[in-house]
Formats: C-alpha cells, sequence, structure tokens
C-alpha cells in the first residue's frame, strides 16, 4: 500500500539519487581534467558545484520536514536518517571533485609531470567505489555496499605510494616541486573521496539493517 | 529460558473467548517490575481483552472464558480461592473514557479505600492528597476537593481517575488508552505521570498512538488478530523490528 508518506519518502530518494548523479559527474569531469589537461571542464566542475549544494538544502529540509510532520519509524525513520547522513558525505565528495579540479586548472599551465599509473588507478579506484556505494543505495544492496567498505584499504595504499613517489621526485628534482604538492593534493582528495564513498556505503548498512558498522560500532 | 528483569506478572499460553470466538490465541508475555509495557496493534486484534483478562473484569462478561494461566508474584490469579476484589486492588484500572462517580473530586479518590473497608478519616484524607499529588491532580484541585468530579474538564477527570486507582496502592497499574481523548498538553501530563509512575508501579498501557507508545514504554508488543506477534523493547521495536507485520503497523502500510 502506498500512502502519502510513501510517495514522499519516494520523491525523497529520487531527489538523492539526482545528487548523486550530479556529484558522480563532478568527479568524473574532475578526473578527465586533470588527466586531460583541459581548464574548460575543470571550471565547469568549480562553476557546477552550487547544484550540489542546493540539492543538500533541499534534501535537508525535506528531510526534517518528514521527520516532524510524520514521526517516521523503523524503516522510515532509518531511510530518512540514512539519507540526512548519506548527503553531508556526498556534498564533501562535490567539494574534492572542485578541490581536484581547481589543481588541474593550476596544474594545466605548467608542464606536465611525467605519467603516473598508481594516481590513475586510484582515481578509478575511487570513482567505483562512489559509483557501488550510489548503486547499492539504489538498489538496497548491502553486499554491494559491504564490498565498497571492503576496497577502502586498496585506495589508502594508492594514495601513500603516489606520495612516496612525488616526494621522491621532488628530492631529485626541485623544479618540481609546486607541481608534486599540487599532484600529491589531488592524490589526497581521491583517497578522501574513497573514505566517504565507505561512509556512504556504511550509511546503506544502516538503512537497509538498522545496524551502525561505523568505526566498528556494532558488527554485521 | 530465566529472564533476566524481576518478572512481576506473565501470561502463559493464554487462549480466551468470548462464546465460540477465540480472541487471544497461545499468548505468552512478561511484564518487568517497574517497567512500562505497551500494547499496541490494530483495532480489534485483542488488546482490550487482554488488558481486561490481567486484572480479571472479563469475568464481567458471562459467556467469557480463559484457558493458560496469568501469574502476579508467582501466584495464579484465576486459582480458585483467589479473592477478585483483592486482585483488583493489587492490579488497578484506568480506562480510555474518564469516567468519575457522580460524587466530589475527594469521594472518588477516597472511594476505593472505603469499599476495601477503610473508616480512619485522617488516613483516608493524607491518602487522598498523597494519590492526587501523584497523579499531578493536587495543585489544580485542592481548593475545590468537595465539589463535583464532573466540573473536571476532560483531562482533570482522566488524573482523578488515576488518583483514584493509585489511593488503593496498587502494584500494578493497567491503562486502556488513557489519553485518546485529551489535547496534547492533558497528554503529556498522563505520559508525564507514566514516567514518574513506574518507579513505584508496573504499568501497562494500550495505545493507539504509535509515538505515545514510543516515548512512555519500555517495552512494546505488537497484538494481531488475537495473537502476539512480537515483543521486545521499544527502542528496538521502533527502529529495527524483526517482523514484517510489525514493521508494516507501525509504519502505517498495513492492510
Ligand atoms: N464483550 C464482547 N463480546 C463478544 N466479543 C467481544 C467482546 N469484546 C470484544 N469482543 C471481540 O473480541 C475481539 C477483540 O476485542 P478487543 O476489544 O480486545 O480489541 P482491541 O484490540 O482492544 O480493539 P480497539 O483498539 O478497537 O479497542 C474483537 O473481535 C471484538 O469484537
Ligand atoms: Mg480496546
Amino acid at each position: 500500500m502506498d500512502n502519502h508518506f510513501q510517495k514522499e519518502i519516494e520523491e525523497l530518494r529520487l531527489k538523492v539519487l539526482e545528487m548523486a548523479a550530479y556529484t558522480e559527474k563532478a568527479l568524473v569531469q574532475a578526473n578527465q581534467a586533470y588527466a586531460e589537461r583541459d581548464t574548460d571542464l575543470a571550471q565547469q566542475v568549480i562553476d557546477n558545484d552550487y547544484a550540489i549544494n542546493s540539492l543538500e538544502c533541499d534534501i535537508d529540509n525535506l528531510s526534517l520536514k518528514l521527520l516532524a510532520l510524520a514521526q517516521p519509524v523503523a524503516q522510515d525513520l532509518r531511510i530518512i536518517v540514512g539519507i540526512m547522513r548519506l548527503i553531508v558525505n556526498l556534498e564533501r565528495i562535490g567539494d574534492e571533485a572542485v578541490n581536484i579540479a581547481e589543481r588541474s586548472l593550476i596544474l594545466a599551465h605548467r608542464p606536465p609531470l611525467s605519467y603516473n599509473p598508481t594516481l590513475e588507478e586510484l582515481a578509478k579506484v575511487s570513482l567505483e567505489m562512489l559509483r557501488n556505494a550510489l548503486t547499492a543505495f539504489k538498489d538496497e544492496d548491502t553486499d554491494a555496499a559491504q564490498r565498497v567498505c571492503d576496497m577502502d584499504a586498496r585506495a589508502d595504499e594508492l594514495d601513500v605510494s603516489v606520495i612516496k613517489k612525488l616526494i621522491d621526485h621532488m628530492l631529485k628534482e626541485s623544479p618540481a616541486i609546486e607541481r608534486s604538492v599540487h599532484t600529491i593534493l589531488i592524490s589526497r582528495s581521491l583517497e578522501r573521496i574513497a573514505d566517504l564513498s565507505t561512509n556512504i556505503a556504511e550509511c546503506v548498512i544502516f538503512i537497509v539493517k538498522g545496524v551502525n558498522i561505523k568505526h566498528r560500532c556494532s558488527r554485521i | 529460558m530465566q529472564p533476566a528483569k524481576n518478572v512481576k506478572m506473565y501470561a502463559r499460553n493464554l487462549d480466551f473467548y468470548y462464546g465460540d470466538f477465540k480472541a487471544l490465541h497461545d499468548v505468552n508475555l512478561d511484564f518487568g517490575e517497574n517497567e512500562v509495557t505497551a500494547l499496541i496493534g490494530p483495532s480489534g486484534c485483542g488488546k482490550s481483552t487482554f488488558l481486561r483478562c490481567l486484572n480479571r473484569m472479563n469475568d464481567l462478561i458471562p459467556i467469557s472464558r480463559v484457558e493458560g494461566a496469568i501469574l502476579l508474584d508467582g501466584d495464579d490469579i484465576y486459582a480458585p480461592r483467589v479473592d477478585v476484589v483483592q486482585l483488583r486492588r493489587r492490579v488497578g484500572m484506568v480506562f480510555q473514557k474518564p469516567n468519575p462517580f457522580p460524587k466530589t473530586i475527594f469521594e472518588n479518590v477516597a472511594y476505593g479505600l472505603r469499599v476495601n473497608g477503610v473508616r480512619d478519616k485522617q488516613y483516608i484524607a493524607a491518602r487522598v492528597e498523597e494519590s492526587l499529588q501523584r497523579a499531578a491532580l493536587w495543585d489544580e484541585v485542592k481548593d475545590r476537593l468537595h465539589s463535583s468530579a464532573l466540573g473536571l474538564s476532560g483531562g482533570q477527570q482522566q488524573r482523578l481517575c488515576i488518583a483514584r486507582a493509585l489511593a488503593v496502592e496498587p502494584e500494578i497499574l493497567l491503562m486502556d488508552e488513557p489519553a485518546s481523548a485529551l489535547d496534547p498538553i492533558a497528554t503529556q501530563k498522563i505520559e508525564e505521570l507514566i514516567h514518574i509512575l513506574k518507579k513505584n508501579y508496573t504499568i501497562i498501557i494500550v495505545t493507539h498512538s504509535m509515538q505515545q507508545a514510543a516515548r512512555v514504554s519500555d517495552i512494546t508488543a505488537f497484538f494481531y488478530m488475537g495473537k502476539l506477534i512480537e515483543t521486545g523493547e521499544t527502542e528496538i521495536m521502533f527502529t529495527r523490528p524483526k517482523n514484517k507485520q510489525t514493521e508494516d503497523y507501525i509504519t502505517g502500510r498495513f492492510g
């Protein structure tokens, strides 16, 4: 039976999926802007961030309204609380995409550093984690969410390895220091995105199962 | 299975019939001492029937029949030698509609004591005041104790009925939708009262308000078609119930 309240929850979910689509697109474009030294694309990511932010506000307001007026319980309560947590992480991923775009703008005006396959791999892994976390939300799939959590260690590893490589490079070639630092910051952003995607996956597990696996609060 | 809490009262394999109609099916439920248990479920599922079994109010219905057992402090309340008046003193009841007697406020509260043979005027006066205090009504009525109870507002009448129930010092308080006819302020007063009373009493409350059950109770029991479907800590029942029917009912997806 679909009552009035169920429809509002569905509307809320759709808005989250819309925000998710914008965020995912921002990350794809930021990665591409870096890889292809495309300043127009980088600027586009920066300019479009307001859409993500304003959707966050909309979803937040709608969630608050539903909490106050419908006083939901059980799965209805969990989905709203879960969504409120989820969008905070999504919005931060948008911000990290902007960070990557800003670094890419700067780097595009400098001579390129040598090709860095580890950084490319990190970009791939963090995007995949974000995509899987969002699909897990869409399908309420806790197995997929768990796989995202399990991938986080890989992202951390790649980030450490990128930074190590770049530090070595800076030691050898001091003119490359500035470019290397910006690249390190991109790597950091990608690693944060992996963390934030893991948080989203944890939200999905909370929504579906009602257990909090954050900081190992309780194990499933 | 040994329950961890101190069980004040429990029902075992309880069946209840109105003539041929079986209104309760094999109900097993424990009530912990100083705990508030909320009974929830759709209209007609047997909440009131079950509540009335707990102080043998159903005895008044001639065609009714009980099978199974209800134990209070370990003794079966349906055992042959049980004094029902004494039982109802220990297990007090507050009904959905406030039902003060057409007497003064004072006499309403003193009623139970007089029925139980208390004569000491000073003692009665002290008990009346104390009960009205506990029911959070004293300040509103202390200057008109001898005017008619029917002149009180609905919320005040309901608290008067609670005071009347408390006057005989029950151990268990049964409440059948005690706030269903009250405004939010009176409802809040009753709910606050339940929080305070549970220090001294074991409380069992029937309510149609999910929010009320969530606010006042420690344990929630969900009934459907005469069966106890699920029971557990209220916090769990309202965040992640195990049973699909419970989930559907509390989230309003029922039917
Ligand atoms: N005195 C009676 N004689 C015959 N059947 C009765 C009697 N009282 C209740 N019933 C039946 O027993 C079933 C349970 O009724 P009960 O009053 O316990 O339900 P309830 O859960 O308290 O409902 P509500 O939420 O509407 O108060 C219903 O089917 C009802 O019709
Ligand atoms: Mg009833």
